[in-house]
């Protein structure tokens, strides 16, 4: 492999992690890892390697229409070996869009990558994480990194190059756009995750289980259903195949039946621990430890349990 | 309106087994219709309600994927595509060029419908490249999908914020979920299903495969885990106490 290894997310803390894995990738082969920046260079975006500026398209505001563009069009120009965007919702667009503009293999929701002689290599889960399957693609080739994997690497302030890609006129337009409700913590780098499941019967019993998770020192995450369905959190709290893949020290789930989906999010924990009413619930399965037992009485225990060791 | 919508026949997770070699056992597998493209199904037929017009199912897979086009057609949609390919050795840019290829040639549509991500691959790609094929507006994420005259109106759920979007017709949509809720057909719309036109395509007869090398899978295995599997018995306190001392032992809370 020789050439650049490109590697963008619109958001600032994936953009480090797939930085991370563009070393990996250019790392033992001839290549030289660049992290592309649209519109303006982000000051949160610390990555190793080179930085390149895509000018043209407006700075506040890139929608994956717009990115999938301009990086199409400096890829042309520039022919990099090799192109890592960051899985996230608006990534997965920007990849696709940009593995038709550019005639080029695409691989999806990848880790553990690496350069394989003339082709890009990793590893994807498959069936809902029950399989693991090694992944390849003759270069040049695209790929979307799996969010959570790759720690982000800090580095120095890098050269900046630069190069102009025009305006880009978007077919969709953005009317508006509303955070959902607040929160406020990283699960990727929380040491311990209280894990929230459909058991939790109404969103006010939440701050029960947001006490549980402070007094652990560690942060509250959810099933999809909690997040997706209910709308209760953020979509980024939700563990598993469609959310944020995490490995903490310690798993504790909490009225979530355990289905492949959700473990593929978090089987990688160090321990994992589980508390369901229903004792073949496939949770227990992927834990260390189980309780069978309801959780509006388990949890107040486990409280007093820490109260007391205090 | 004429809504097309993107079913996948997909292998039933739930179902595969694993041989002794840690290998699925992928041929005999069990398939049915990939999880959120209910909701697609669904998405389509309230479109149609709202607008009249026709649904038109489209799927790339094996001659068994009829079965799963059938029960979008027993759901309410009025006729299927099948193109023929092995998808167990297909790309998504292959499977979209497909698709693609399908649609234009029983086109023009106003609307293509996918879900957000294929219950067995999950790799979020065939929508977008779908929607840059067709060179059409593409939205994906939907919760919520309205259109009015030209134009629909999409709301689209991200990681952390809700963004709504407007988009001229034709618009290839992936919608999430919570979009819907999937209706289930009556035994009579099981039974009139069959009666459904279903038409079949050749894969590589309808579109020779591009010019690009396709991703590919090089090996699979089983995932592994090893975990203790400890169950705690007792009342809530005493079963509680016993959890957190063993936590405490794993070095895995700080008192
Ligand atoms: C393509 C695809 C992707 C998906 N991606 C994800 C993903 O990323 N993350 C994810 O989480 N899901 C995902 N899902 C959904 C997944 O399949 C499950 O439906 C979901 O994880 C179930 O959430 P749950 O365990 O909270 O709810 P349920 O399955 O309804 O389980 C609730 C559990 O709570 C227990 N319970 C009830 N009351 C109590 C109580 N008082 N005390 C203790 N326990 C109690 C019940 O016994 C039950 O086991 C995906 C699905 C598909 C098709
Ligand atoms: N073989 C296929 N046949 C029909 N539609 C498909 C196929 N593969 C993917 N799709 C559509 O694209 C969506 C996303 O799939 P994927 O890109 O595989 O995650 C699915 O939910 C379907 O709507």
């Amino acid at each position: 492999m020789s050439g650049a290894v490109w590697s963008y997310s619109e958001n600032e803390s994936v953009s480090n992690e797939v930085a991370s894995a563009a070393a990996d990738v250019a790392k033992g082969a001839s290549a030289e890892p660049v992290v592309l920046e649209i519109g303006a260079v982000r000051a949160g975006v610390r990555a190793p390697g080179a930085k390149l500026l895509l000018k043209g398209p407006a700075t506040s505001d890139v929608p994956p229409e717009v990115a999938a563009e301009a990086i199409a069009k400096a890829s042309k120009q520039l022919q990099p070996a090799a192109i890592l965007i960051g899985a996230t919702r608006y990534g997965r667009e920007i990849a696709s869009r940009l593995a038709v503009k550019l005639t080029v293999g695409c691989l999806s929701e990848v880790s553990k990558l690496s350069a394989d002689g003339n082709a890009l290599a990793g590893e994807r889960n498959a069936f809902a994480g029950k399989v693991v399957a090694k992944v390849s693609c003759a270069l040049p080739a695209i790929a979307t990194v799996k969010v959570g994997y790759y720690a982000a690497v800090e580095s120095a302030g890098t050269a900046v190059t630069e190069s102009d890609v025009g305006q880009v006129n978007p077919l969709v337009k953005v009317v508006s756009r509303e955070k959902k409700a607040a929160g406020a913590v990283d699960l990727r780098s929380a040491k311990v995750i209280v894990s929230a499941g459909r058991g939790v019967k109404k969103k006010e019993d939440l701050p029960m289980l947001e006490e549980l998770a402070r007094e652990m020192h560690g942060a509250l995450g959810c099933s999809r259903p909690l997040s997706s369905d209910l709308g209760w959190l953020p979509e980024e709290h939700h563990i598993g195949l469609t959310g944020v893949t995490v490995k903490p020290d310690l798993y504790l789930a909490l009225g979530i039946s355990g289905q492949l989906q959700h473990t593929a999010g978090m089987k990688d924990s160090k321990v994992v621990a589980a508390v369901n009413t229903d004792k073949d619930a496939p949770i227990f399965q992927a834990s260390d430890y189980g309780i069978v037992g309801d959780l509006y009485q388990i949890v107040p225990a486990i409280r007093k349990a820490l109260a007391s060791r205090r | 309106m004429r809504i097309a919508v993107c079913v996948k026949h997909a292998v039933d997770e739930t179902e595969l087994k694993i041989d002794s070699g840690g290998k699925p056992l992928l041929s005999g597998a069990t398939s049915r219709m990939s999880t959120f493209d209910k909701n697609a199904v669904e998405e389509g037929l309230r479109l149609k309600a709202a607008h009249q017009g026709e649904v038109v199912i489209f799927t790339v897979g094996p001659s068994d994927s009829k079965k799963t086009m059938k029960e979008a057609l027993a759901m309410g949609a009025d006729k299927g595509v099948l193109v023929t390919a092995d998808t167990t050795s297909i790309d998504t840019m292959r499977t979209a060029s497909l698709l693609a290829a399908a649609i234009k040639k029983a086109g023009p549509f106003d609307v293509v419908l996918c879900s957000e991500g294929s219950s067995d691959t999950y790799s979020g790609q065939v929508p977008p490249m779908l929607g840059e094929m067709l060179g059409a507006a593409f939205t994906g994420y939907a919760r919520k999908l309205e259109v009015n005259g030209q134009t629909a109106r999409v709301e689209r759920s991200l990681e952390d914020s809700l963004e709504v979007v407007e988009a001229p017709l034709p618009v290839v949509a992936s919608v999430v979920s919570e979009i819907n809720e999937p209706r289930y057909p009556t035994l009579i719309q099981i039974m009139q299903a069959g009666k459904k036109p279903l038409e079949e395509l050749n894969g590589d007869q309808l579109q020779p495969a591009g010019a690009y090398r396709q991703a590919s899978v090089v090996s699979m295995s089983a995932q592994q885990s090893a975990r203790k599997h400890v169950m705690i018995e007792g009342s809530p306190d005493e079963a509680a106490a016993k959890l957190v001392e063993a936590l405490i032992r794993e070095g895995v809370l700080s008192k």
